[in-house]
């Protein structure tokens, strides 16, 4: 059983007669016998036949020749380039349709800059140079890898321990560049 | 034999600038209504009318039937109102001045529907009450009530759901009811 709220929720459908057949025979029927209801209706339609009257006498009639010329004349008019994709923007991007598209690009945009704040960071976190050395016959080649700059110091120097191992105690090395 | 839209349409399409001249001469008044309904300002709707019509002119090539052509010349229009009413926002024209020049013009004919005292303040509540809604349940409202649009029709032409039209048109009905109750 639909109380009188359920039935006022409805009756501006009933109206424009877009209620399935057995809501709008139920919307009917309480209507039969509910002033309440009745009244309410009476407001929906005194409602509609204002607003009506309001918009109508507002849009007078518009003589067609100068409006169909004005359409011409737009028709005729060459249109800078950059109009047409201001226009052709504005058409597609206004579309409630796309609605979500401008904040979800914001979205992306903050994302990736956030993301790209956070992964540099981590990269400051990791930031120490690294050292590598190899010994090839005698002859020493370091390696100097520094991250963050990208630069990379290979430094050659001879052994002079592993030239002379006479030297004994001596196990000063001689970079040369 | 009167030519049906689409025949005419198609006719466009074949480059009959003709065609086109009789889908404007069928559409331009009705078109015309819903934009000074919805943007309250006989230039700007005339203006945007113009420019709707130029804009189905020039895209009718791509349009194939799917809808109706007055569904998709009315989907151009207002949603080119409702895209100049949200840039208007920062520059609100004063629209009860707007309606009220209109009004008087139409006294001078002797056209005014609202004649007596009591609809004349109906009719400058409902105006300011209507001025409250937004874009979109001004347009809801506009397309039902003065073109008697279907919800379906209503929907396809702004991009939503036949629901989304049903509780826009709800909304917007019971706040000019809230508003009006005491002229109604």
């Amino acid at each position: 059983m639909r109380t009188c709220g359920d039935i006022r929720e409805l009756l501006g459908v009933w109206l424009d007669g877009e209620l399935s057949p057995r809501d709008a025979e139920g919307v009917r029927l309480h209507l039969q016998s509910c002033t309440q209801c009745n009244g309410e209706l009476r407001q929906l339609e005194r409602l509609h036949s204002s607003l009506k009257s309001l918009i109508e006498s507002n849009g007078s009639r518009v003589a067609f020749e100068p409006f169909w010329r004005g359409v011409q004349e737009r028709i005729a008019e060459k249109r800078p380039w950059h109009r047409g994709a201001v226009e052709w923007a504005r058409s597609t991007l206004a579309g409630p349709g796309l609605a979500w598209a401008i904040p979800a690009v914001i979205l992306v945009v903050l994302s990736v800059v956030s993301l790209n704040s956070v992964w540099k960071l981590l990269g400051q976190r990791n930031n120490f140079a690294a050292v590598e050395s190899i010994d090839a016959h005698g002859r020493n080649v370091a390696l100097l890898r520094e991250d963050e700059t990208k630069t990379t110091v290979i430094w050659l120097y001879q052994n002079q321990e592993g030239e002379d191992d006479s030297s004994g105690e001596n196990t000063e090395t001689s970079p040369s560049f | 034999m009167e030519l049906s839209d689409w025949e005419l349409v198609q006719k466009c399409q074949a480059g009959e600038k003709d065609a086109f001249q009789e889908l404007v001469s069928r559409y331009h008044q009705k078109i015309y209504v819903v934009l000074a309904g919805l943007l309250r300002n006989r230039e700007d709707a005339l203006e945007v009318a113009q420019e709707a019509f130029f804009r189905a002119y020039r895209k009718i090539k791509s349009f194939q039937g799917g809808s109706s052509f007055y569904t998709w010349l009315y989907r151009i229009a207002v949603n080119m109102a409702i895209d100049s009413q949200r840039r208007q926002k920062r520059n609100p024209l004063d629209f009860r001045e707007t309606m009220d020049g209109l009004f008087e013009e139409r006294n001078e004919v002797a056209r005014d529907p609202f004649s007596d005292v009591h609809d004349r303040e109906l009719r400058e509540k409902l105006v300011s009450a209507i001025n409250d809604l937004t874009p979109e349940h001004r347009a809801v409202i506009i397309l039902r009530t003065v073109e008697g649009l279907s919800y379906k029709d209503i929907g396809e032409i702004l991009g939503c759901s036949e629901g989304t039209v049903m509780s826009r048109l709800h909304y917007a009905r019971k706040r000019l009811q809230e508003k009006l109750s005491a002229f109604l």
